[in-house]
């Protein structure tokens, strides 16, 4: 039976190391003491319930929420108050959004390069040369010219990973997303997805979609009410869980 | 399997397949058509029927009543002659290109900005052509259609008395003309024994002329009351009081005799000579008996006539109908530079003729060292009503002429935007982006005409001289004001918003307090205080010329609405955009300059163009700190003495310019938002 609290990783040295990490929302105790080592290459799916603070955790890895207790080492940095710090972890990580977040105002080949040229200075022609290669990489490659609101919710979300790609992050998290899709295009985002875990990238993947969970996670964690409550290979998890409350939660989704 | 329907005990649902295709029918009669929609919107309860009578009742009686007034009896003169004023104000005439360039160029950015964010359609294009064809075609057919108004003037030496007042017709009476045109003098024979004819006598009579209209109209009026305090008597309604008090006003009223008993109106014969106005020279006479005698000449040159006339023996008077004699406006114009051509300088007396604005400088006929008189609108006021087709030859016919060059070339400023926009894009934009050149100049243009703007109009060092700015006013200096107040408000008002939602508290605190102050205070006390407290910064800035100080003033107001304007665009961006940015790295200037702030700007631009526009009609305050702009304009025109009391006609102009023009920026900005570029951005991701 896995160890619930001190995980080392499956290969090579953790990329993103997390100790008793905490975190409050007012009075409410939304992270409790995560403890959870992510190993380069590695592809970890979160799950949980919804409010259970798979979220909150996966964004206090690039500082979008801030942690007020414990660790968060990335990449050999730690995450504090210091600015430049959390600048450069942020180059370092990609996001994907269950909303896209992609910028309406701009056309989908500079919604790509407005990173690589304002945060890495490239220029422009490597910026565009890089965002092409990326579009095509996501099947998309003849959208550049459009805006984000001409095209379709699982094309909007694979120009958004594109996007992300751009900065060539080391890793990379996904906060569901598939969940604003239509069915039918679930899959072309989930086979962006697992091309990616393929190549190698480091990722953390909150979903539902237990199919690809079982399918590419190398570890999956069961978050509930701020706690790891379990974790395990996909085999482990999805045939010999143990705790009461994971398998309340698989028995509901399966 | 058990079902909910075993407890309810339901027959089982039969299957249906339907193999039919029923046949497409129209909808009945009454269910579309111009007949059901009145029906359903206009009568469907009695109650609606009810309002809908009444309302088209009250809305067709005001129509009428206006236009009555309108045609009949308004004065647009207060117009024709001061369109200038109206728009220009008292600019200098030397710098006048420098606005009119600057117009045609505005112009032709709208018409980029079609090609390059919108589309004309064939219809919009269709009524502009239309619209500069008619300015240009309608004169020359209402002139060569439609009689020119005639003119009546009086002639005689016995004096003309209606009421307490008496005039003697003047012997002479000078008019201008142009080379080639026919005066033709008769009498009016169809006025000679009719009061009734007589006092609907409309147009152009000299102050004699209408002396006997009115003298007509009275005795008319009198015998009127006459009959009608007979009728009262004669029943038995009234009480004691109210009898006794008709009988004193009926012995008061005595009709007076008919025009032709009192004047003997043309039973004499009648001399009528036409001068030259500079030499006195002869150029034609006749004497006038009868209906048929007429004299008619011809005039040699543009220049002043003298139209003479008297009655043989002196007896009686005459009602002479004159054509071709068109009362004047007199109008002193000041030059500032000697100008080429008339070699004169200083304050010059101006002729201008109603019908035509035909204009003359030259000196005004005198004898015994007395200037002649002439039909002027002083004189008559155009009294009488005037028929449709004098007001369509005296009003709209000069003022379609006066305005037909400037829309001429307003529209074609527009199209050569449009097409010239578009051969741009043919020839240089991408297949891709197939509006991207336009695009580019079109967005350059806006950006550089408001400094252009003030550039042209103030002057720019020894380049281009500088302007007087008490000279500013009219339409060009309510647009100024706007413009400049949005415009230089813009950046304020931005950083204001971004300092409200600062999580700084100081630079919070600050904005709001900025901005909740400035919008709980009127226009007006902050113009004053632009005015009273400018100087108090620095010395020096006393100097400052009043339209400075009062568009500083605007731009502190504006900034404060703007501000919120703006914040409001902010709020409504979703937080995620914020998230995705700060996730790829970039720092909070970044993320504000290039996702938030023009996410926020389009979100807000209409509320901008509002904005725009409420500025344009309340910049009418700076009224009160001395400045002329369009609505000042209108007051200082109808203390004119040429335009005294047409504030009715002055301010029906203004407000029919202001709501065409807020209406048109309001709706091309619509267009433009609903199209191309906008059309995208709006959708939601
Ligand atoms: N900014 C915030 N302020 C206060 N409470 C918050 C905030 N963000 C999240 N929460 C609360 O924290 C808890 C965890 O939220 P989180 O979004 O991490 O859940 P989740 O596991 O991602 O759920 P879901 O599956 O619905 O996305 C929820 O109860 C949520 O209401
Ligand atoms: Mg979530």
């Amino acid at each position: 039976m896995p160890d619930t609290n001190q995980v080392t990783a499956s290969n090579g040295e953790p990329i993103i190391i997390c100790r008793d990490v905490n975190k409050w929302f007012g009075e409410f105790h939304v992270l409790r003491d995560i403890s959870v080592d992510v190993a380069q290459q590695e592809v970890v799916v979160v799950i949980g319930p919804s409010g259970s603070g798979k979220s909150t955790f996966i964004r206090c890895i690039n500082r979008l929420e801030e942690h007020q207790a414990g660790q968060i080492i990335v990449d050999g940095i730690e995450l504090g108050n210091d600015v430049r710090n959390i600048a450069a972890i942020r180059r370092e990580i990609g996001m994907v959004f269950q909303q896209f977040n992609l910028f309406p105002h701009k056309t989908v080949l500079e919604n790509i390069t407005l990173a690589p040229t304002k945060v890495r200075g490239w220029p422009r022609e490597k910026a565009e040369a890089k965002a092409k290669e990326l579009l095509e990489r996501v099947g998309i490659p003849e959208q550049a010219a459009k805006y984000p609101g001409q095209l379709s919710g699982g094309q909007q979300q694979r120009v958004a990973i594109a996007r992300a790609l751009a900065m060539e992050p080391k890793i990379m998290l996904f906060d569901e997303p598939t969940s604003a899709l239509d069915p039918e295009m679930i899959k072309e985002v989930l086979d962006v997805m697992k091309e990616l875990a393929r190549s190698g990238m480091t990722m953390l993947v909150v979903t539902h979609e237990m199919g690809f969970a079982r399918e590419v996670a190398d570890r999956i964690l069961f978050f509930d009410q701020g706690r790891i409550v379990e974790q395990g290979t996909p085999t482990y998890f999805f045939e010999s869980a143990q705790h009461p409350r994971t398998k309340l939660f698989l028995s509901q989704i399966l | 399997m058990t079902t909910l329907n075993d407890s309810r005990n339901l027959p089982q649902a039969e299957p249906v397949v339907n193999f039919d295709e029923p046949p497409v029918k129209p909808p009945p009669l009454l269910a579309v058509g111009p007949l059901a929609w009145v029906q359903k919107n206009l009568f469907s309860t009695p109650l609606d029927a009810l309002l809908t009578i009444v309302g088209v009742t009250l809305v067709i009686g005001a129509i009428t009543g206006f236009l009555g007034w309108a045609i009949g009896q308004a004065n647009w003169l207060a117009i024709n002659f001061n369109l200038r004023l109206f728009f220009l104000g008292r600019f200098e005439p030397e710098a006048e290109w420098r606005v009119t360039l600057l117009v045609l160029l505005v112009a032709f950015t709208i018409g980029l900005s079609f090609a390059a964010w919108a589309r004309l359609t064939r219809g919009v294009m269709l009524v502009l052509v239309l619209l500069v064809a008619l300015t240009f075609g309608l004169p020359p057919l209402f002139r060569a259609a439609l009689p020119v108004p005639a003119t009546y003037v009086a002639a005689g030496e016995v004096g003309i008395a209606s009421g307490a007042d008496t005039i003697t017709p003047q012997p002479q009476l000078a008019f201008i003309a142009r080379a080639g045109e026919t005066v033709t003098v008769r009498l009016a024979d169809s006025f000679s024994g009719d009061d009734a004819s007589l006092s609907g006598l409309s147009g152009f009579a000299d102050d004699a002329a209408n002396q006997l209209r009115n003298a007509a109209a009275r005795r008319l009026e009198t015998s009127a009351r006459i009959d009608e305090i007979t009728r009262l008597l004669a029943g038995d309604l009234l009480t004691s009081n109210q009898r006794a008090q008709l009988e004193e006003d009926l012995a008061e009223l005595s009709v007076p005799d008919a025009i032709t008993d009192t004047y003997a109106l043309n039973d004499a014969s009648v001399q009528v000579r036409i001068l030259r106005g500079t030499t006195g020279e002869e150029i034609g006479a006749a004497t006038l008996e009868g209906s048929t005698a007429s004299l008619s000449v011809t005039l040699p040159e543009d220049g002043w006539y003298i139209l003479d006339k008297g009655v043989d023996g002196g007896a009686g008077n005459a009602l002479l109908r004159a054509d071709g004699v068109f009362p004047l406006l007199e109008r002193t114009v000041t030059r500032a530079a000697d100008e080429a051509g008339t070699g004169r300088s200083g304050s010059i007396a101006q002729y201008a003729r109603l019908t035509d604005s035909f204009t003359t400088e030259e000196v005004r006929p005198t004898a015994d060292g007395r200037n002649l008189p002439m039909a002027t609108i002083i004189d008559t006021q155009l009294r009488g009503t005037r028929s449709f087709s004098e007001y369509l030859s005296l009003f709209v016919a000069p003022f379609l002429g006066q305005v037909n060059t400037a829309v001429l070339a307003l529209v074609v400023a527009m199209f050569a935007g449009y097409f010239g926009g578009q051969a741009l894009d043919r020839m240089r934009s991408p297949a891709n982006a197939p509006r991207r050149a336009s695009g580019r100049l079109v967005a350059w243009l806006w950006i550089v005409l408001p400094v252009l703007m003030f550039v042209f109009v103030y002057g720019l060092g020894s380049i281009l001289p500088l302007t007087d700015t008490r000279r500013w006013g009219g339409l060009m200096l309510t647009i100024m004001l706007a413009a400049v107040g949005i415009i230089a408000s813009f950046p304020l008002g931005v950083l204001l918003a971004l300092g409200r939602r600062s999580s700084l508290p100081i630079v919070s605190l600050f904005s709001t307090l900025y901005i909740e102050f400035v919008r709980g205070v009127p226009l007006i006390t902050v113009l004053f205080m632009a005015q009273l407290l400018v100087p108090l910064v620095n010395p020096t800035l006393a100097e400052l010329p009043n339209v400075f100080r009062a568009m500083i003033g605007i731009i502190l107001f504006s900034a404060a609405y703007l501000a919120e304007n703006v914040r409001g665009g902010l709020q409504s961006i979703p937080p995620g955009q914020e998230e995705a940015a700060r996730a790829l790295g970039l720092n909070g200037l970044q993320v504000t300059l290039q996702i938030t702030l023009p996410q926020a700007l389009r979100a807000v631009l209409p509320a901008l163009v509002g904005q725009f526009i409420s500025l344009f009609k309340d910049t009418s305050l700076v009224a009160i700190v001395g400045l002329l702009d369009f609505s000042a304009m209108g007051e200082l025109i109808v203390t004119q003495t040429e335009f005294l009391g047409l504030r009715r006609e002055v301010y029906i102009f203004l407000i029919v310019f202001y709501f065409a023009f807020t209406y048109s920026i309001a709706s091309v900005s619509r267009r433009i938002e609903a199209s191309g570029a906008g059309k995208a951005l709006a959708r939601k991701i």
